[in-house]
């Protein structure tokens, strides 16, 4: 496994957030944590992210154990809900900021962002500044700047979740296409069932701070481990054959 | 039902003479609120411009303007130098405090706050006055510590205090846009490698630059206005504060004062209109994102050259502030006698024989101000945010005007503005509330405008939905909700009015003296003593008020929550 987190628990002030969460991800994966609000799956991200620590468990990465190292420290960035890109500096200056601290020089860092911007389609947009271009523009540039790094691991957060449904699936398309492209690995938090199956390679379903299923989206609609799971995929029916397998799904809302 | 509908209609015609009373009333309101707006605030400034063009016929003339270019250009120039090296010094000091205050947690930021709470509510003067008795010609630090002869009374000391004394609001401006950052830019800075002082250099400061201009800009009019500090420790260095301060308090030259405040007035304005534009930028830094208020998570002592920077010049400001209060407190309680020091309660007894009755003048003074301008506020906030008067924005402008303009204008307009009637008031304790008033409404206003965001404006549709008329609304919606802001209101009003020096200054009779022009003649007759009783109570009885204050809305809070 590429990816591994091991019994990981976290807790806010007694109240427990997360609980023995074990999770594994191949490398150039696409791993969606689904839930709904309060289910523990952003709570999930931030640690693999380095923003919060677990109070017990390991995070390990590419076969080393990162769950000690601080945000800058770490192989891996994020692309945040509301973006978090910095609202003083332009595009280009935003999508390079993490050049950096790699010791990139200034050209050679302005080249690669250029790069980087016309493969997320905003080539011509460089120098705006980012108040000045649409949200799914927005949506691009917090994605380059999170690859531009070349992570060994992106994480996203409800990324498309400022977007209007049209918007969200088209970035939808480009996210999958630019992540097959780089061989990136992903790690997606949404409570947008569709969204999950769609995009993921694994879906990872949490309720109350436990993983409840884990497994591939043709596994999860075949066979979800409970009601739970079944309610939450928006399974109305499920018609049961006599030797216990599956035999018909009926989502809800549509007719037998 | 035919029936009860009919009863609720009749009972609506019963109830229109009243509405209509009522949209009179109404009307009138507004007509006083803004009527006594331009009055009180455009009227004095317009009487200084026009003054200053006055020759002693009655006819037009530049030769206040000739004479002040002649006589006062080098007071001018070191108006100008004072207020650029104070603006830059303050601004340092008050970053490097904002950051520490906004970084540390626990006891530390519990003392810090308290520092600043008290360094806020002190009458001006008081530093000036630390300064003489710490680093003077006889300073407890400077002479008897150290054994240093040396002058106190120059450019430098006036620089220094200045930049001192203006710390704290500055402070407690930027440690508010500090805490309001958006925290998401430093989560995606630290996301993708930076260290907390790239974080510091590239994301912090940069987001803060529109709160740290508005620092420069206001400690720069601050210190071209401030006449108090360079009268007290400037010795033979003039600006042109303390030089307009001389002419009206020594000469009562008001025609040549005049000419000298348009050289103060015109930047300050001009100062005024830029501070709008950058409030707003600041705003929008504050606005971006108020969800997940979590506190910036900057380890200073990580931060590299800046960070440590910040913690020493934040320390030294501290230091300075600890011996410059402790020093107060005991100036008062401490006599001379054979160069020992030696516990008396002397001055005390001299205080309570001869300067209650100003003190007393003040709180009274400041008792009325605080209930009438907190009232003012509220209604004109009403009238402003909510409703459509006409040339709102010129009103709003003229109301926040009172804020960059220096005291001496403020002052001597009202001189020239109510010296003759139809408006013959000075002399009376009216004039001086007055002044007060309108020089705090732009606070007060800004207070009451930011409770008031937070009532929804649907509230205030549905009870006209039910019937109820504009007053209903008022009554039973809008101020309820500025409860809170009532509280901040008034105890912003009361410390200030307690403290306040600047225009009142010119308008106060000498029969009518207020504790803190007893304290200004005290440091300047070198009754330090005394100066330090006056200042202590000043403090003691604003920080009593405060409390009180705090403590009635915790109650009312409690109740609320019960």
């Amino acid at each position: 496994m590429y990816l591994e987190l091991k019994h990981i628990h976290k807790s806010f002030g007694g109240r427990p957030v997360v609980q023995d969460l074990s999770l594994g991800l191949d490398r150039g994966g696409l791993l969606c944590i689904l839930g709904s609000s309060g289910c523990g799956k952003t709570t999930t991200l931030n640690m693999i992210g380095g923003f919060l620590s677990p109070d017990a468990g390991q995070i390990l990465l590419d076969g080393e154990d990162i769950t000690a190292s601080p945000p800058e420290g770490r192989p891996v960035s994020t692309v945040f809900q509301s973006y978090s890109l910095f609202p003083h500096m332009t595009v280009l200056e935003n999508v390079i900021y993490g050049l950096k601290f790699r010791g990139v020089k200034r050209g050679p860092a302005r080249e690669k962002g250029r790069r980087y911007l016309e493969m997320v389609g905003l080539a011509e947009y460089a120098n705006a500044r980012v108040y000045e271009i649409s949200g799914g523009q927005q949506q691009r540039v917090a994605l380059a700047r999170a690859l531009i790094v070349e992570p060994k691991l992106c994480l996203l957060d409800e990324p498309f979740s400022n977007l209007d449904a049209a918007l969200r699936f088209r970035m939808r398309e480009e996210l999958k296409g630019l992540q097959r492209e780089l061989g990136m690995t992903m790690v997606f938090v949404t409570h947008d069932q569709e969204e999950a199956l769609h995009l993921a390679d694994r879906v990872a379903i949490m309720d109350q701070g436990f993983l409840v299923q884990e497994g591939s989206p043709l596994e999860l609609y075949r066979c979800p481990a409970s009601s739970f799971v079944a309610d939450f995929l928006n399974l109305d029916q499920l018609v049961w054959g006599e030797d216990g397998t599956l035999m018909k799904i009926i989502k809800k809302g549509e007719d037998f | 039902m035919e029936r009860l509908s009919n009863n609720y209609w009749k009972g609506a015609s019963k109830d229109a003479p009243f509405r209509s009373a009522g949209l009179l009333a109404d009307k009138a309101l507004l007509t006083v609120l803004l009527g006594s707006i331009c009055v009180f605030v455009l009227w004095p400034m317009v009487c200084i411009a026009l003054r200053s063009f006055r020759d002693s016929g009655g006819g037009f003339t530049l030769d206040q303007y000739r004479g002040v270019w002649h006589t006062y250009g080098r007071s001018l120039g070191n108006s100008l130098f004072v207020g650029a090296l104070t603006a830059f010094f303050c601004t340092l000091l008050s970053v490097a405090v904002a950051l520490v205050l906004t970084t540390s947690r626990g006891w530390a930021r519990a003392l810090l706050m308290g520092v600043l709470l008290i360094t806020m509510v002190s009458p001006p003067f008081v530093s000036s006055l630390a300064y003489i008795q710490l680093y003077g010609r006889r300073g407890w630090i400077t002479y008897r510590l150290l054994g240093l002869r040396w002058s106190p009374y120059n450019q430098w000391g006036v620089i220094w205090m200045q930049s001192v004394s203006f710390v704290p609001l500055n402070a407690m401006f930027l440690q508010g846009i500090l805490s309001k950052l958006d925290t998401g830019s430093i989560r995606a800075a630290r996301d993708l490698g930076a260290s907390p002082a790239c974080i510091l250099r590239d994301v912090v400061l940069p987001l803060i630059r529109p709160g740290i201009l508005v620092s420069l800009l206001l400690s720069f009019i601050r210190s071209m206005a401030d006449f108090g500090t360079p009268t007290i420790i400037g010795g033979r260095f003039n600006t042109i504060a303390s030089d307009i301060y001389l002419k009206l308090i020594g000469y009562s030259d008001l025609e040549m004062s005049a000419a000298m405040n348009m050289f103060l007035m015109a930047p300050s304005i001009a100062a005024f209109f830029l501070y709008r534009r950058l409030m707003r930028q600041c705003n929008a830094i504050t606005a971006a994102r108020q969800d997940r208020q979590a506190a910036l998570d900057l380890p200073l002592s990580r931060c590299g050259g800046v960070g440590i920077l910040a913690i020493l010049v934040s320390g030294l400001f501290f230091l300075m502030m600890a011996l410059q209060y402790a020093c107060i407190f005991l100036t008062g309680f401490l006599k001379v006698s054979q160069g020992a020091y030696a516990f008396t309660l002397q001055y005390w007894e001299q205080l309570m024989k001869y300067n209650l009755t100003s003190l007393w003048r003040s709180v009274g003074y400041a008792l009325t101000v605080s209930l009438a301008g907190t009232l003012f506020a509220m209604l004109f906030a009403y009238y402003m945010e909510r409703r459509q008067v006409a040339g709102r924005s010129f009103f709003d402008c003229l109301v926040t005007l009172p804020y960059m303009l220096p005291g001496t204008c403020f002052g001597i307009g009202y001189i020239l503005a109510f010296n003759a009637p139809p408006l013959r008031l000075t002399g009376t304790a009216v004039i001086v509330m007055a002044n007060m008033l309108f020089k705090q409404l732009p606070t007060a206003t800004k207070l009451c405008s930011a409770a008031l965001t937070q009532i929804p404006v649907s509230q205030e549709l549905a009870v006209r939905d039910l019937g109820g008329g504009h007053w209903s609304g008022l009554r039973d919606v809008i101020l309820p909700g500025l409860r809170p802001a009532f509280l901040s209101c008034f105890v912003y009003n009361f410390s200030s009015s307690m403290t306040t020096a600047g225009a009142v200054i010119f308008l106060i009779d000498p029969g009518r003296q207020l504790a803190v022009f007893r304290l200004f003649d005290a440091v300047y007759q070198g009754e330090y003593a005394i100066a330090s009783l006056i200042a202590t109570c000043i403090i003691a009885i604003v920080l009593a008020v405060e409390a009180l204050a705090y403590l009635i809305t915790m109650k009312a809070g409690s109740r609320h929550v019960s």
